[in-house]
């Protein structure tokens, strides 16, 4: 469904991805991992069409078509949804307001079914009716903005989200309830590429059902199985490298 | 401009439209006389206006003045049929129906149209078309008539002195609170036609209402002036607001003038939503607060096209603790050009007084200034200010566009939000009104 070839990426001249290889079938459950600064939120907001980033090489394939010239809006409407690492406030715009308009337009159903259906999911994500009325992200601790992400990702159903960090700045009881979310989302068949750090998020998860993929300086220079996390979590990236030879 | 049209021919025009008005609205002597005074005053004034040349006014003032209106309108139904519709159009009936409210309809000719439920007349509000209220009460309104303006401040005051005709007169007695809000409607007719409601708000101690205008005119006006002066009246402890909503074509002039007397105790929140604010908007109401008084000005300015929008506003803190706040939010497109100029001056011991300003700048073009005064004559005020103009952040745009809404849907959505904090307290109906002209406004826009 997503095919990612030999994509350089460049931030105000500076190139940041330096080919990357990335394939996600549909349905299926991708982990980005590697340290801070080696290329993973710069793929993501590639991948949803950020236009600041510029694409310098390489294709971008979804379900077949490149997406390369494509805004970010059109590729929403194509099924890809980001949930932001730092989601921004958007003063004076309601919760509800942006959702109903986002279901209208993404999904052509009327305001007062996507009213419903709005109030019900944010349940499930512990909003209540109240919250909705709240401005987008506007004084949001970090545990409720993850939640808000996820809650949009319910509602959209996408074929691809990529989730930048969703682990991030999150209180415990917040990541239990994202990371069980993400699986029901996975589960009905929304195909996942998750960027974290840390492999506490996928816990719960059958590390046979998932792949890893280790970034380093704009490249995935690994691919391993769901098991893996573990051992990058007891020997740190810098071990894991050394003994590959992705040190160059 | 084909001929050239002298002050002594201006003046002559207006002294045809006093005798006119005089004999239209059966008005008393001393009424007519302060029309006379004016015209004298029109000849020596300054004009100072930014926009308007002398010229120019003159030749707004030298265009006759067609009447069409029907003499006698009990209802609705009385009206011109195309006046009907266009009131259809305004979403006045809806209005009506929602609210068991107050309604006036100003053309340029006068209060056409008003209809106010008696039980309230009985409970002690008036409100009356202006030259009505001159005949019914003359001593109340000779005690408030061009009693916060000098008639001679400039050609624009004279004139409006001279050749004002209709508008409302507010009358709320000692105690009453007015539970709905009163609408009044002004519409421009005929072209070159300066059209000058006067607008008188009494509101006695103890009182609350609220007054909402609703400014339009038909698309086939050309070259209008609009000259409203409005003149408020706080009692200990009142509590009204004004709200004025602008949407004139662009080729109308607006010039409103109001002023206000706040008393112990009182507040007065002045908001004027300027979504069409016409070819050139320049206004600078202000205030005078008494002790523990509070006032505040909120101004929506959204500027188009190429658009002159210059909203000032003084506050005079005049009683220890009063005070006033001058705040405005600006969505800036096109070429047109946006100033705020708000001055608030302590003149009390624990007065207080802030400016903001705010503004979103959608083109290259698209200019804004603000230049914010704040003056204290005590050593005790705390005055303040804050001013941000930028662009649409594009994390904003993009995080909006991220979730499928196209550029322009995004934008809308980003410029709705940042007018939203101040367009509390209006009535749903004139908020999706409102909603709509700015979702047009942004994409005509872009």
């Amino acid at each position: 469904m997503l095919k990612v070839e030999n994509l350089h990426v460049s931030v105000d001249d500076k190139e940041i991805l330096r080919g990357v290889d990335l394939s996600v079938g549909q349905g299926e459950f991708h982990v980005v991992m590697g340290p801070n600064g080696s290329g993973k939120s710069t793929l993501a907001l590639t991948l949803a069409g950020h236009p600041r980033y510029k694409v310098t090489k390489g294709t971008l394939l979804f379900d077949g078509e490149s997406i390369l010239n494509l805004g970010p809006d059109e590729r929403a409407r194509k099924g890809i949804l980001l949930a932001f690492q730092v989601p921004p406030e958007v003063e004076g715009v309601k919760i509800i307001e942006f959702l109903q308009q986002v279901l209208v337009e993404l999904k052509g159903i009327d305001p007062a079914e996507a009213y419903d259906a709005i109030v019900k999911k944010a349940g499930e994500l512990w909003f209540k009716e109240d919250d909705l009325h709240r401005y987008v992200n506007v004084g949001f601790s970090g545990g409720e903005r993850k939640r808000l992400e996820l809650l949009q990702a319910l509602l959209i159903e996408p074929k691809l989200l990529i989730l930048d960090e969703p682990d991030s700045g999150v209180d415990v009881d917040s990541l239990s309830i994202i990371s069980r979310k993400i699986e029901e989302l996975n589960r009905a068949g929304t195909a996942v590429l998750l960027i974290t750090h840390y492999g506490r998020i996928l816990e719960h998860l059958d590390p046979g059902t998932f792949r890893v993929h280790v970034m380093k300086d704009g490249r995935i220079v690994m691919e391993r199985g769901g098991e893996f996390v573990n051992e990058i979590e007891e020997r740190g990236f810098q071990a894991i490298f050394e003994e590959c030879g992705c040190d160059e | 401009m084909s001929e050239t049209i002298t002050l002594a021919d201006a003046k002559a025009v207006i002294e045809n439209q006093i005798e006119e008005l005089a004999r239209r609205n059966r008005e008393p002597e001393w009424m007519t006389k302060i029309r006379y005074r004016a015209l004298e005053a029109f000849e020596r004034a300054p004009h100072n206006d930014p926009v308007i040349s002398e010229e120019q006014l003159l030749h707004f003032i030298a265009k006759p003045e067609v009447e069409g209106i029907p003499e006698h309108i009990e209802s609705l139904e009385d009206l011109p049929a195309e006046l009907k519709a266009l009131l259809d159009r305004l979403g006045i009936e809806e209005v009506e129906q929602k609210y068991v409210a107050g309604l006036a309809v100003q053309t340029d000719t006068g209060v056409i149209y008003n209809q106010f439920l008696q039980e309230w007349a009985k409970k002690g509000l008036t409100v009356l078309p202006t030259e009505e209220a001159v005949r019914r009460y003359p001593d109340l309104v000779k005690e408030h008539f061009l009693r916060l303006f000098r008639v001679d401040e400039s050609k624009l005051t004279a004139y409006h002195t001279a050749v004002w005709n209709g508008g409302i007169f507010l009358h709320v007695k000692e105690g009453l609170k007015v539970p709905f809000p009163l609408h009044l409607f002004f519409l421009i007719q005929e072209s070159a036609l300066a059209q000058a409601p006067h607008i008188i708000i009494i509101a006695e101690p103890n009182t609350e209402f609220h007054l909402i205008e609703g400014c339009t005119a038909p698309i086939l006006v050309r070259h209008s002036l609009h000259l409203d002066m409005t003149e408020a009246y706080f009692g200990e402890n009142a509590k009204g607001q004004l709200t004025v909503l602008q949407n004139w074509p662009e080729y109308v002039h607006t010039r409103p003038m109001t002023r206000a007397k706040i008393g112990k105790n009182a507040r007065f929140i002045n908001t004027t939503v300027g979504l069409g604010t016409g070819k050139s908007n320049t206004a600078n109401p202000k205030y005078w607060v008494d002790e523990n008084g509070y006032v505040e000005l909120n101004g929506i300015l959204l500027g188009q096209k190429d658009w002159y929008v210059d909203l000032g506003g003084e506050m005079y803190l005049q009683g220890k603790g009063a005070a006033g706040i001058n705040a405005s939010k600006a969505v800036i497109m096109d070429e047109s050009t946006v100033i705020t100029r708000g001055i608030i001056t302590a003149e009390a011991p624990k007065t207080k007084g802030h400016i903001s300003c705010d503004a979103l700048l959608l083109s290259d073009k698209s200019r804004m200034e603000t230049y914010p005064g704040l003056v204290s004559r005590v050593d005790d005020a705390e005055l303040s200010h804050e001013a941000a103009i930028g662009k649409i952040r594009e994390e904003e745009l993009f995080y909006l566009m991220s979730r499928g809404l196209s550029e322009e849907k995004a934008t809308q959505l980003i410029v709705k939000g940042f007018l939203e904090p101040m367009l509390k307290d209006i009535p749903m109906e004139f908020l999706v009104e409102i909603r709509k002209i700015i979702e047009l406004a942004v994409s005509g826009g872009m």
